[in-house]
């Protein structure tokens, strides 16, 4: 594709090849080489696709005198705050004919308003999204069992994690065990079950939840005393953080509470960083490098990061923290260039993440009126 | 200043005491390395006990002589001939992330009602007969006296610097000792405030301690909690909520949560003869503190139908945002709200560009930003000169929009209301707003004031009776 489409074209006229040759890409996995030059030629055609295809991020990038005619650098392309998507529809084509929107998670009051991130074609966010799995969560290429204690994608169709375990699940035809509870994070008694099935399978498992639904697990075998053994071999996927829930637990804390219920070490605990509004993910390499790895997450060739001045929105040399910017070829069909509120250093060796708060102490006092209706914006 | 004085030291100390040995903690705040004690809870007890000491002391003295002698103090940092001013004016720029011309406005503001006058006015206007707080007086039941805290430990946000100066000054005028631990942003003034007074009067002063930690030291804070028979908590919700969760069911509690601030701007004020200088005064009221306050407005509805409409409304307080940022300018964000900020700012950009009819006015890197929003949302909104205009058919329909954010509403600022004026401060004040105000006085409200809906001093005081007969 040369220049910007007309910004009345549907994605899929012009969407369909790029998409294509992007999920050809993805399908290389994630130690394919993609240099630097050829991820810019890649990432200025999905802009010029994008600027094209998605009006208001059109309109938003000619305020930044940006277009597709004087960008000559990935970097330069204009990022959108996550924040954006809570307000506007950002999308190639109508938010109507997306074939999916995830919503970002809210809290049990539900009065705050959701991102929503319309997805023109979920198969692009399959074909990022499987081989990081399998690179990061059975690097050495061996059937498991799956139990997830994220909802399953017909329990949580806005879900943009749900969808990525039924990739998981459809990619390795083996029914998953949806083992989560919609409030209390986890059904005990179905993961016992599960538990049990796994163990007569005598197959090792990975275990897939957020951070709160593992601490609920936690909270709950600690009641009833239960202590399961996981078959040797098996995993955790552990995502997420805490954000507008109710309890927050010091991350080595939960670590060692899952080895001791669930019998699975920690160096076999893989955190992964995601958001509703990135459709690739970064994981902690530990399974594929050693427990040294963790505290450390990679990304896939398709995924560059940057660590930005929090004032001036500069770049950092690397291992300065600043905000987390990431520029996604996987939302060639939404926005690629995505400002978050994380901050973290980037590194040749990954990125290291900080939360939202570390280094500043909150000063209280004023806070944003948004926050005061509730507080959210997770991902689910 | 010299190099060596760029180094503060985040406590002050009854005679007596000194910090523990050891380490010291540390920080870097602008230019100056800020100090402070790596304090174990049984040395933070050891404090508690030495201020509850001091109380036989200070409950000797009257409530008026304990106002005059901290008046005293306070009003040093009002007089541009004493080097405490001039220190208090070097330090708080870069502790404060505030421009030198806001940490002057600031002090200015914060230190008027520290002076003896003031501090005399705030007991008349809490306590019909201040001699209550020295024994007992007729009323009640025969008789009755307001008996202060043995020991009152103030755990201070940092938002604002002055505010754990006001908390410090609240618990001395009932006489009772005083533990404060204030915020990062604003551990100058209570530090110099608490050295001033024992430098004056060693009876006041042995009954007031500063000491900095970071916050989340929950043994120290136990420890402090423990203590105290009156904790005042400034914060987040969840900080606030933590706190006295922590604290014994036998302590009071006086909580100064998270607060949100509103303006209202009526026909009346939108009229050609006057636009410009309500302009002025709602740019005013949104800059100061760099709106950090829980005074600040953060979004600002004008009413339709005046002489301006409400988006051209939001293009001259643009200009007078721009105004005042020549002669206040603004400070430096902390990354957080930085981070918001690119946040709110960049998705107004794109409500724009979506066609919702925003308007987005800022100062680039000066940081004030103006956004016109005629959504029903809120919409986003941060700290750091950041406004949302919004329109409204009629401002008595304020009350009934802003009511869904009840618990946290403090200020309504107000212009141009005209005679609906106490019509719409009585809806206000049934949903849930504490106080209603000019923009002009928004800033700074006076001592006496019914801070969050309570008297200041009353608040920390417990009454009892001696019945007649």
């Amino acid at each position: 594709m040369s220049g910007p489409v007309p910004p009345t074209a549907q994605p899929s006229e012009a969407f369909a090849p790029l998409a294509e040759e992007l999920e050809a890409l993805f399908g290389r996995g994630v130690d394919a080489v993609l240099d630097g030059g050829a991820f810019n030629d890649l990432a200025l055609r999905v802009f010029a696709f994008q600027f094209g295809a998605n009006p208001v991020y059109r309109a938003f990038c000619e305020r930044r005198r940006a277009t597709p005619g004087t960008v000559r650098s990935w970097e330069d392309v204009p990022a959108v705050p996550t924040t954006a998507f809570k307000h506007v529809d950002l999308v190639c084509g109508a938010p109507s004919a997306a074939e999916a929107t995830y919503v970002t998670s809210g809290t049990s009051s539900g009065g705050e308003r959701r991102g929503r991130h319309h997805v023109p074609r979920v198969a692009l966010y399959r074909a990022a999204a499987l081989p990081n799995v399998f690179a990061h969560l059975v690097p050495e290429d061996r059937p498991l069992a799956v139990l997830s204690l994220i909802s399953s994608p017909d329990e949580a169709p806005r879900s943009s994690l749900s969808a990525m375990m039924g990739f998981v699940a459809e990619a390795w035809g083996d029914p998953v065990r949806w083992v989560g509870h919609p409030e209390l994070g986890a059904d005990l008694e179905a993961l016992r079950r599960g538990v049990a099935e796994v163990r007569e399978l005598g197959r090792p498992a990975l275990v897939a939840g957020t951070a709160f639904a593992f601490v609920h697990l936690l909270d709950a075998m600690a009641r009833s005393g239960d202590a399961l053994a996981l078959p040797a071999g098996s995993r955790i996927m552990e995502t997420g953080g805490f954000k507008g829930r109710t309890r927050a637990v010091e991350r080595d804390e939960l670590y060692g509470a899952l080895e001791s219920r669930l019998g699975i070490p920690r160096n076999r605990i893989v955190n992964e960083y995601g958001m509703t509004e990135l459709l690739s993910q970064l994981y902690e390499p530990v399974l594929r490098e050693g427990g040294g790895a963790a505290g450390r997450h990679v990304a896939p060739p398709w995924l560059k990061v940057r660590a930005l001045d929090t004032g001036t929105l500069a770049p950092l040399p690397a291992g300065e923290a600043g905000l987390l910017a990431f520029f996604d070829l996987a939302n060639a069909g939404s926005v690629c260039h995505i400002l978050t509120q994380d901050m973290g250093t980037v590194s040749a060796d990954g990125v290291r993440l900080q939360g939202r708060s570390e280094g500043a102490e909150p000063r209280g006092c004023s806070l944003a009126v948004e926050d005061l209706l509730a507080e959210g914006g997770g991902r689910t | 200043m010299n190099a060596s004085s760029r180094e503060f030291a985040a406590w002050s100390l009854p005679a007596g005491l000194v910090p523990p040995e050891g380490p010291r903690g540390s920080a870097r705040v602008g230019d100056v390395l800020l100090r402070w004690p790596q304090a174990d809870p049984a040395w933070v007890r050891g404090v508690g006990e030495a201020l509850r000491r001091s109380r036989d002391a200070l409950r000797k003295r009257t409530a008026r002589d304990v106002a005059a002698l901290a008046g005293a103090a306070g009003a040093r940092f009002l007089d541009s001939t004493d080097p405490l001013r001039a220190r208090a004016l070097a330090l708080l720029p870069p502790t404060a992330g505030l421009s030198a011309e806001m940490a002057e406005a600031v002090l200015d503001g914060m230190a008027r009602d520290w002076t003896g006058e003031r501090l005399g006015r705030l007991l008349g206007a809490e306590f019909a007969n201040p001699a209550a707080l020295d024994g007992f007086v007729p009323g009640g039941l025969g008789l009755a006296r307001a008996v202060g805290p043995r020991l009152c430990v103030q755990i201070v946000a940092g938002s604002v610097p002055g505010v754990g100066a006001t908390a410090l000054l609240r618990s001395l005028l009932v006489k009772g000792p005083t533990l404060v631990k204030p915020g990062r942003g604003d551990v100058v003034l209570p530090v110099l405030l608490g050295d001033a007074l024992r430098s004056l009067d060693p009876v006041v002063g042995d009954a007031v301690a500063v000491v900095y930690w970071p916050g989340g030291s929950d043994g120290l804070e136990d420890a402090a909690l423990d203590e105290a028979d009156v904790v005042t908590a400034y914060g987040s919700d969840a900080a606030v909520q933590e706190l006295r969760a922590r604290t014994p069911v036998t302590t009071r509690f006086v909580a100064y949560h998270h607060r949100v601030s509103l303006g209202v701007v009526g026909r009346e004020a939108l009229e050609d003869a006057h636009r410009h200088r309500t302009a002025s005064e709602v740019a005013g009221a949104v800059a100061f503190f760099d709106q950090r306050g829980c005074v600040s407005p953060q979004l600002v509805f004008v009413e339709e139908g005046g002489d301006a409409s409400a988006q051209d409304f939001a293009r001259e307080v643009a200009v007078a945002m721009e105004a005042v940022e020549r002669h206040l300018p603004g400070g430096l964000l902390d990354p957080e709200e930085a981070s918001v900020r690119h946040q709110v700012r960049g998705a107004a950009e794109l409500q724009a560009a979506a066609g919702m009819g925003v308007e987005i006015h800022d100062g680039g890197a000066a940081g004030w930003t103006v956004i016109y929003d005629p959504g029903q949302d809120f919409g986003p909104t941060c700290v750091g000169r950041l406004v949302r205009v919004k329109p409204v058919a009629d401002v008595l329909d304020l009350p009934r929009l802003v009511s869904p954010l009840g618990r946290h509403l403090q200020t309504v600022a107000v212009a141009g209301c005209g005679t609906r004026l106490e019509r719409l401060a009585g809806a206000l004040t049934e949903v849930g707003v504490s106080r209603v105000a000019g923009f002009d006085a928004a800033p700074f409200p006076a001592p006496w004031w019914h801070h969050d809906g309570q008297g200041p001093l009353r608040a920390l005081v417990r009454w009892a009776d001696l019945e007649a007969g």
